[in-house]
């Protein structure tokens, strides 16, 4: 539980020349995107020494540790590119894993995952979205709000909804005076 | 659990760091966004889940263009920091609101210079502008990525594989830099956190 203290409802401003006490708290630990397993699911593998230029469409899971430039459509199946793969184009799957290069847009039904060693360069459309610090990430994230808005909905919070006030005290002012 | 420290050049006692806490900044930033239609943010990173959710569950369309990722990338390959720029390409007038978070901290005075300028480019007339400033120079060069939480609150995760050289800016130094917008708000935290709040001028949004 991380605690923390709060001075006043309301921060202070540099102009009223007060300052908002806070107590150290442990850094936020670093989220971790899951590798796509298909071990026990149906998977096609386009491997690395393997070019496509095209569409592809498929009722499996489909892997690429090639280069593919084009469409992809997997319906409800699972789609990932591997540490050398390369895709060029639009994405349609139920959930997408990047681990090397993309360029393109992605429509998930379901989540798209961006692992650290992903180059991302395009758009995501889906209904939840992962990646992992350090990722080479440039891009338009748009979620399904309305799925979120109904779970949030659904998830009513037993206890309070905020983390609990802290306590604050007003510091007189130092060498920070704001010029506005 | 991972634990950093600043030190003041005229205090040798290290202080805890990082802090969390409740950015009234952020959330004025995000309840004045929030409220329009077909809202589009930027945030120039470093790439961070948790703000990535956060955004795009509340904006129409949320961008990012890690620009610590990029300009580290610059300085490996020995090229000027100016070369970075060329990948914050969007359109004029695309933005609502932009999350400069403490890029402002890691760039010399004529690259911040160009990066308000792009900024002031790429949002929309009322758009806003979000950065954080420290006051105490970290005790490393590692970058943090400001984690937002529950109820606006931030907390702080460094970023192992980023590191940049920091620069201190007084207040009026720093709104100086940034004279083409108007500040709404700042804010400072005893942690030696400074927020700020611009806005770009005019009388409404312009899309």
């Amino acid at each position: 539980m991380l605690k923390r203290t709060k001075k006043d409802e309301n921060n202070t401003p540099f102009y009223g020349g007060d300052t908002v006490e806070e107590k150290p708290i442990p850094a936020t630990p670093r989220p971790t995107v899951s590798q796509e397993r298909y071990t026990s699911e149906e998977k096609t593998t386009i491997g690395e020494r393997i070019t496509i230029e095209g569409s592809i469409r498929g009722e499996a899971n489909l892997v690429i540790e090639g280069a593919m430039k084009g469409t992809i459509e997997m319906g409800k199946y699972n789609f990932s590119i591997g540490p050398k793969g390369r895709v060029d184009g639009e994405i349609h799957a139920q959930d997408v894993s990047i681990n090397g290069q993309f360029k393109g847009t992605i429509k998930a039904l379901g989540k798209v995952a961006v692992t650290q060693k992903a180059d991302f360069n395009g758009e995501i459309k889906a209904k939840s979205f992962s990646v992992e610090d350090g990722a080479y990430f440039k891009g338009v994230v748009e979620l399904d709000r309305e799925s979120h808005k109904n779970i949030a909905a659904t998830e009513t919070p037993k206890g309070p909804s905020s983390p609990e006030p802290a306590k604050q005290s007003v510091i007189p002012p130092n060498d920070v005076k704001m010029e506005k | 659990m991972i634990f950093s420290t600043t030190r003041h050049e005229n205090n040798s006692d290290a202080e805890s760091f990082p802090v969390g806490y409740n950015s009234t900044i952020l959330k004025e930033f995000v309840d004045t966004l929030e409220v329009l239609k077909d809202t589009q943010t930027l945030d120039v990173g470093p790439v961070c889940q948790e703000n990535i959710s956060f955004f795009a569950l509340r904006m129409g369309r949320h961008y990012v263009c890690d620009m610590f990722l990029r300009l580290k990338g610059e300085k490996r390959k020995e090229l000027h920091p100016a070369d970075g720029w060329k990948h914050l390409d969007y359109p004029d007038r695309n933005f609502d609101g932009i999350q400069l978070w403490d890029l402002c901290d890691h760039l010399e005075d004529d690259d911040v210079s160009r990066l308000v300028k792009l900024c002031y480019k790429m949002l929309r007339a009322t758009g806003l502008l979000m950065l954080i400033a420290f006051e105490k120079e970290p005790a490393t060069s590692i970058v943090n990525t400001f984690v937002i939480g529950q109820g606006c609150r931030v907390d702080i995760r460094p970023q192992p594989h980023l590191e940049l050289p920091w620069k201190f800016r007084h207040n009026r130094a720093l709104t100086s830099l940034l004279s083409r917008f108007t500040i709404v708000r700042s804010f400072r935290y005893h942690s030696g956190i400074r927020e700020f709040l611009f806005k770009k001028p005019g009388s409404f949004r312009d899309f």
